[in-house]
């Protein structure tokens, strides 16, 4: 029987440990304010590639447009923030509408008032759209391309539309809080550490929670559909449901990234719906692995990294090469270097057997979406 | 906004015009997809060097405009010549794969284009006589889009004779219809589908020939034009006539909403009304018999 | 006597073939019938008719005195009625065990199985079950790997772990060996003592080891329906049927 360590499900806990408590020891050693705040951005980057390996990797659930729950969490976040600076007294209306010529707050600004309640709108209406968006789509039985095709139509579509919405949201401008999140006398500034922490916090709690997902039942039903939708059908599951529901809960997790994404940046802009960007989330989790959670996390941090590290300058060149990096892993490695290392584990686990002839591991089963 | 009955037969007019940009847009896709299966993501960008051939060959050889078309055309099928042999072929049975493996081609189409060519737009001159408009009272459309509807209905034709007048046609129906069957009648399913590839790109770069004129040349400008096509695609079944269909409905929706509301918030509900007519009839307006999804 | 199945005036079309033409068919509760025909009759379609796979074109079908015509497949398969495809489809990339896991289809509310880990009785269930299909040693393996018949146990083993009151078998033993036939029509006749089964099969020495009544489809209609003795004795099934079943044998 075939025992690979990678497929261990005590060991993966262990390694999420390990790679969280490295993260976490990162602001005991550095005080450099600015590179906190590019740190915490790649934590952002992290949540968003998480989200894509448990819809895509896991899900089987192509998604070419998760820009569509990042923007729009970074926007109802963005817009709490913007409306913690007014005052109902004297400033209701924040500046730039006054420059688009209106003179009242537009009605859908109004819950954003309340900070507890534009932080829940900022979280639950991408979820909801979600909801929708997939509950249409999968009850058509529309899948693979056409839906990542889907997606990236109503991304689009949704760039636009932000754009074209000038008075109510600057346009291509955006919108540029004025001061740092505030939650009940809470300060996240985002040149704090802070910041990091809030970030690092919501990364390991999204983690965990998509991990205990795919572990869940539900997971496993997940996987089942990923493998053959029409078989799981017959053993009376509703799989335009759980499609749904795991499309959704990337986009939970991808509006949670959104809403840092705002206060850690102290702006929005349609650029969180560009298409490009939710491109690169996909090449986060490519490269990384997309079938393994934390692979997809480390697939950003080493991209968006080496990306910063190479610098503006060679910015043009750096993206021809990561192009075609990518062909090159989806023709020769669609595993990813998650993918790499299960296969190199593999051949240890199986070396090690043969010398031993021991049985390695608790004897859980494996699971896929390590 | 005023609506008189000549504003309103304008935006029709209109409508058919982008209809037959969206039909030029979808065109190569269409057959692409229709024959191998093939979701090409670098479609938009295949449009995109069809418009910098054309400006190269005008800007630094001279070539008049209208040769410049069909050059484009042999330019950018020997492209996706290549790039069918060196990578789509590898990829046929694995739909999810190929799709984002063209997506990389396209990311590296456009960087390459931006690093030879620069990220300032270009622009492509076409003869002075189709730049005027034709009037008629009240009602007006400009000649070099009447040109772009004539030159849809000219491709059209020619893919269709190709399709169901000539051998290759016949060869790509078989294996369009069963690989195998159509194997074992000593017919390269493999050289058929490289051919077709090379001539759906081709299609692009006549496209991106005439949308250069249209709008500028930008290494971004495929972007925009991949999604459409993919909307007409999907809505059309995956068929000629369905993409056809689907683009003239497109087309005169895109207008008739942009003149009650705006452009952008036309676009919007389209995309809109798209995904609720896929959510009824996903196997879109005219279902091609092996469904593919 | 009513059955639990009930199928009347049932048409089918591709296109313009017409597959089945006006068939009607009553299982008897606690019966094994067997579906025989020459290749093509439609018994597969019927089997996709009844578990909602495709749409009847008219027609009408019930199931426990409920009209389940139309219904999608997973209200059906909740309804009670199991099935085993003609080309077996089991999770290739999932183990043996998750495979049984999955058929255990006790919750299928989306939402609560986010939160269950380890659903009630099915680890007992799951061991008793890998025992009686012979896949207890296989558990932890993929799927993917296994024989073509280990793959049919596995299947028949999914569809035991769904505990249905119906199943619907299409060509279980298609691919088995004497000993492994042998196997199944040991679980089929203890099964039939508490479930409904319908059984698509070609092989006439299996139906006649298993079946209590044989129905025998031709070109989309019943042709004869009775037991194994009065099929055996019918002109017309010879007619159509025995041409055939010599190339049958050959194919097994
Ligand atoms: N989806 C479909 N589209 C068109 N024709 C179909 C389809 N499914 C089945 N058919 C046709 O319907 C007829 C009956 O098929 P079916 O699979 O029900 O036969 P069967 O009795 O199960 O045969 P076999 O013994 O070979 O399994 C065949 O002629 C087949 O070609
Ligand atoms: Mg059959």
């Amino acid at each position: 029987m075939e025992k690979n360590l990678y497929h261990n499900r005590l060991l993966q806990w262990l390694v999420y440990v390990v790679f969280f408590a490295a993260l976490a020891v990162i602001p005991l050693v550095m005080d450099d304010a600015f590179l906190l705040n590019q740190l915490a951005t790649y934590g952002v980057y992290g949540m968003l590639a998480l989200s894509i390996s448990l819809c895509w990797g896991f899900g089987g659930i192509l998604n070419l447009g998760q820009g569509i729950a990042f923007g729009l969490g970074a926007y109802g976040m963005a817009m709490t923030m913007q409306m913690q600076t007014q005052d109902p007294e004297y400033s209701p209306i924040p500046p730039f509408m006054l420059n688009n010529g209106l003179d009242a707050l537009p009605a859908i600004w109004e819950p954003f008032w309340n900070t507890g309640f534009g932080i829940a709108l900022a979280l639950i209406v991408p979820t909801v759209f979600y909801l929708i968006f997939g509950g249409l789509m999968f009850q058509a039985r529309v899948a693979g391309p056409f839906f990542a095709i889907m997606t990236l139509a109503i991304l689009s579509a949704l760039a636009t539309l932000f754009v074209d919405l000038q008075p109510y949201t600057n346009g291509v401008n955006g919108i540029s809080p004025p001061a740092a999140l505030d939650i009940g006398g809470f300060v996240i500034d985002p040149y704090m550490s802070t910041s990091y922490w809030v970030v690092f916090a919501l990364l390991v709690l999204s983690t965990v929670a998509a991990k205990l997902l795919t572990q869940s039942r539900f997971g496993l039903i997940v996987q089942a559909l990923h493998n053959d939708s029409e078989r799981v059908r017959f053993l009376g599951y509703n799989v335009a449901i759980y499609e749904t529901l795991v499309y959704a809960a990337s986009g939970l997790i991808a509006a949670i990234a959104g809403c840092c994404f705002a206060f850690l940046t102290q702006y929005v802009s349609p650029a969180q719906f560009d298409v490009g960007f939710s491109i690169s989330m996909v090449i986060w989790a490519a490269i990384g692995g997309r079938n393994s959670l934390l692979w997809a996390i480390i697939g950003a941090f080493l991209v968006q990294g080496a990306q910063s590290y190479v610098g503006d300058e060679f910015l043009n060149s750096w993206i021809l090469i990561l192009g075609f990096s990518f062909i090159l892993i989806v023709r020769f490695l669609p595993g990813g270097l998650g993918g790499l290392a299960e296969t190199l584990l593999g051949m240890v686990s199986r070396k090690r057997e043969t010398q031993e002839s021991l049985t390695v591991g608790a004897g859980e089963p494996e699971t896929r979406g390590a | 906004m005023d609506f008189t009955l000549a504003s309103f037969v304008n935006a029709l007019i209109l409508g058919l015009s982008i209809g037959s940009i969206f039909l030029v847009a979808a065109l190569g896709l269409t057959i692409i997809y229709g024959t191998a299966g093939v979701i090409n993501m670098a479609h938009g960008e295949f449009i995109m060097l069809g418009a910098y051939a054309s400006y190269t060959l005008q800007n630094y050889l001279g070539v008049p405009f209208f040769l410049c078309i069909p050059l484009s055309f042999v330019v950018v099928a020997l492209i996706g010549l290549v790039i069918e042999r060196l990578l789509i072929r590898y990829l046929y049975d694995r739909p999810l794969d190929t799709l984002l493996a063209t997506w990389g081609v396209s990311l590296v189409l456009m960087q390459g284009v931006r690093l030879i060519f620069g990220s300032d737009p270009k622009y492509i001159q076409m003869p002075s006589f189709l730049s005027t408009n034709i009037a008629a009272g009240p009602i007006s459309v400009s000649i070099f889009r009447v040109f772009i509807f004539l030159v849809g209905i000219g491709l059209v034709a020619a893919v269709w004779w190709l399709f169901y007048k000539t051998e290759f046609g016949i060869k790509l129906r078989a294996v369009t219809q069963n690989k195998e069957m159509a194997a074992s009648f000593g017919i390269n399913s493999g050289q058929v589908y490289a051919l077709t590839f090379a001539l759906g790109a081709g299609l692009a770069g006549i496209a991106g020939s005439l949308f250069g004129v249209l709008n500028i040349v930008l290494p971004t400008m495929g972007m925009g034009y991949v999604v459409e096509a993919f909307l007409i695609v999907v809505t059309g079944g995956g068929a000629l006539l369905g993409s056809i269909l689907a683009s003239g409905v497109t087309g005169e929706a895109q207008s008739i909403f942009a003149y009650i509301f705006n452009d952008t918030f036309a676009q919007f509900l389209v995309f809109v009304l798209i995904v609720i007519f896929l959510r009824f009839r996903p196997q879109g307006l005219i279902a091609t018999g092996g469904a593919r999804r | 006597m009513v059955g639990v199945l009930e199928i009347k005036d049932l048409h089918k079309s591709f296109d313009a073939t017409k597959v089945i033409n006006g068939f009607s068919l009553a299982v008897t509760e606690m019966t094994l019938q067997c579906l025989v025909g020459p290749n093509g009759a439609g018994k597969t379609t019927t089997i996709d008719l009844i578990s909602g796979r495709q749409k009847p074109t008219s027609g009408e079908i019930t199931f426990r005195e409920e009209n389940i015509t139309g219904l999608s497949e997973h209200e059906i398969a909740r309804r009670g009625i199991g099935r085993k495809f003609q080309v077996p489809a089991v999770f290739r990339e999932l183990t043996v065990r998750q495979n049984l896991e999955v058929a255990y289809n006790r919750e299928t509310s989306a939402v609560r199985n986010m939160f269950s880990f380890k659903p009630d009785g099915c680890a007992k269930r799951l061991e008793e079950i890998a025992a009686d299909v012979g896949l207890t040693e296989r558990l932890g393996i993929k799927a993917g790997t296994l024989s073509h018949g280990e793959t049919q146990w596995l299947e028949i083993g999914m569809v035991l772990m769904q505990d249905p009151a119906m199943l619907l078998l299409d060509e279980p033993v298609a691919g088995m060996t004497e000993h492994e036939m042998d196997k199944t029509v040991e679980i089929l006749n203890r099964l039939k003592k508490t479930n409904t089964i319908i059984v698509v099969e070609h092989d006439m020495g299996f139906v006649r080891r298993i079946a209590d009544v044989v129905t025998v489809m031709h070109m989309g209609s019943l042709l004869a329906q009775g037991s194994i003795a009065d099929i055996e004795k019918d002109e017309r099934v010879r007619e159509v049927y025995l041409g055939t079943e010599d190339d049958e044998e050959s194919v097994h």
